[in-house]
């Protein structure tokens, strides 16, 4: 029988993570949005403040790279 | 189509235009400037320029000001409103800015009750509120204050209501207050019928509110002690619900038939920082100190929302209360300029917060 275990928790690793990167970068980007449209000179400092949440969804993806690699 | 607007939108914006907020130092330049050209010269340096520069176009000395805040002010408010229309938190803005419409009104029935020109109560508008330009323009054309109330009642804009029901009362005394004590308790009891619920920013709103009444009570109180108003007459011209203060504490208030009396019963409220005014003011009964006091308290309240929630309505109670209190300023440095009053009394006339 096929084990499904390992990749369902790679799959949540990563889901998980690009969930949160999504709600968060929709917060973000809202604001930044509004800030830029007020203070066009923020817009670089914008980028790299909505760019920022992308970290969590890399640690989801090396967590479920880990899961896939080293649990088989 | 309705467009739904985020509250981190809106309230990053916000943010951007508090930035552009002037800062106290400003002040401080404004009051050494010698004359009001020059007053006008340094407001074309700052937010204001736009407007400053369209105004100098028709106008100028303290008239370019006037128009120029004026336009600055309103503009200010629409953008607000634009950018919340659709979102549920535009409900509490049409609630903040009711405020404006109820003074427009109020400024146009005493205008027309005492027959002042029609161009020069347009003058004295501020149509930051749901009312716009065009309306006030048509409201002020009418010859007298019944046909102001029945083009709101044709209208059918609901501040109609309180001013028809008062009419007949009205024109029996031909006490104005009657009128706006009437749009005043419509106002506020709506107001507070809007934000019964739980929620935090109904809380925020509501809090507001009900500071407000407070303050428009307390107000009235020393208003009547000077006027020696019977206490059973006083009740018709307080508003229910104030914060701290309820009816029978603002009655009680007016028995002592003093200011200084009315201010020691404040001493247990928020209120108590009326007791440091200096007694020969209490003895000579002016108002206007207190109401400064007053409004500084209501003010500093508004602006301290800033910290409030930045994902709340918190954002734009602050801001309309801090760009208030910074229109009130230039206008009192420029009215003060024009009439040489002294640096030192200016800077006493101004409310920092």
């Amino acid at each position: 029988m096929v084990d499904f275990g390992i990749p369902i928790g790679a799959a949540i690793a990563f889901g998980l993570g690009a969930l949160g990167t999504g709600i968060a970068q929709s917060k973000i980007g809202a604001a930044g949005a509004g800030a830029v449209a007020e203070k066009p000179e923020s817009f670089g400092l914008m980028l790299i403040l909505v760019a920022i949440p992308e970290t969590l969804v890399i640690l989801g993806f090396v967590v479920a790279a880990m899961i896939m690699l080293m649990l088989e | 189509m309705v467009v739904r607007v985020e509250l981190e939108y809106i309230n990053a914006r916000i943010k951007g235009m508090k930035s552009r907020l002037l800062d106290p130092t400003v002040f401080e330049t404004l009051i050494h400037k010698p004359d009001i050209e020059s007053i006008i010269i340094e407001l074309g340096t700052t937010a204001y320029k736009e407007e400053i520069e369209k105004a100098s176009i028709q106008y100028s000395g303290i008239l370019c000001i006037e128009v120029a805040l004026r336009k600055d002010f309103i503009n200010s408010f629409r953008k607000i409103y634009r950018f919340m229309k659709g979102d549920e938190s535009e409900k509490y803005l049409k609630i903040l800015l009711g405020r404006w419409d109820i003074q427009n009104i109020k400024t146009i029935l005493r205008g027309k009750n005492i027959h002042i020109p029609s161009a020069e109560i347009l003058e004295c508008l501020i149509p930051a509120g749901e009312l716009d330009e065009t309306t006030m323009i048509e409201l002020v054309k009418q010859p007298d204050v019944k046909a102001v109330i029945d083009l709101l009642a044709t209208w059918g804009i609901s501040y109609a209501k309180p001013l028809t029901r008062n009419f007949k009362e009205y024109s029996e005394k031909r006490d104005l207050g009657l009128l706006e004590y009437a749009l005043d308790r419509f106002y506020y009891k709506n107001a507070l019928k809007a934000v019964k619920e739980g929620s935090y920013d109904d809380g925020l709103v509501r809090e507001m509110i009900m500071t407000e009444i407070d303050v428009t009570n307390i107000k009235n109180v020393f208003r009547m002690i000077r006027d020696k108003i019977d206490v059973e007459e006083a009740k018709d011209y307080l508003i229910d619900e104030g914060i701290s203060l309820n009816t029978e504490k603002l009655l009680s208030m007016v028995k002592t038939g003093t200011f200084a009396g009315a201010i020691k019963l404040l001493e247990t409220t928020p209120y108590a920082f009326l007791s440091r005014v200096p007694e020969e003011i209490l003895k000579a009964q002016k108002i206007s100190v207190l109401e400064k006091d007053l409004e500084k308290y209501l003010i500093t309240r508004g602006k301290n929302q800033f910290l409030g929630d930045p994902l709340s309505i918190a954002i734009p109670i602050g801001y309309i209360w801090a760009k208030q209190n910074e229109i009130t300023n230039i206008r009192i440095i420029a009215r003060s300029k024009t009439a040489d009053v002294p640096e030192k009394e200016i800077r006493e006339e101004l409310i920092y917060v």
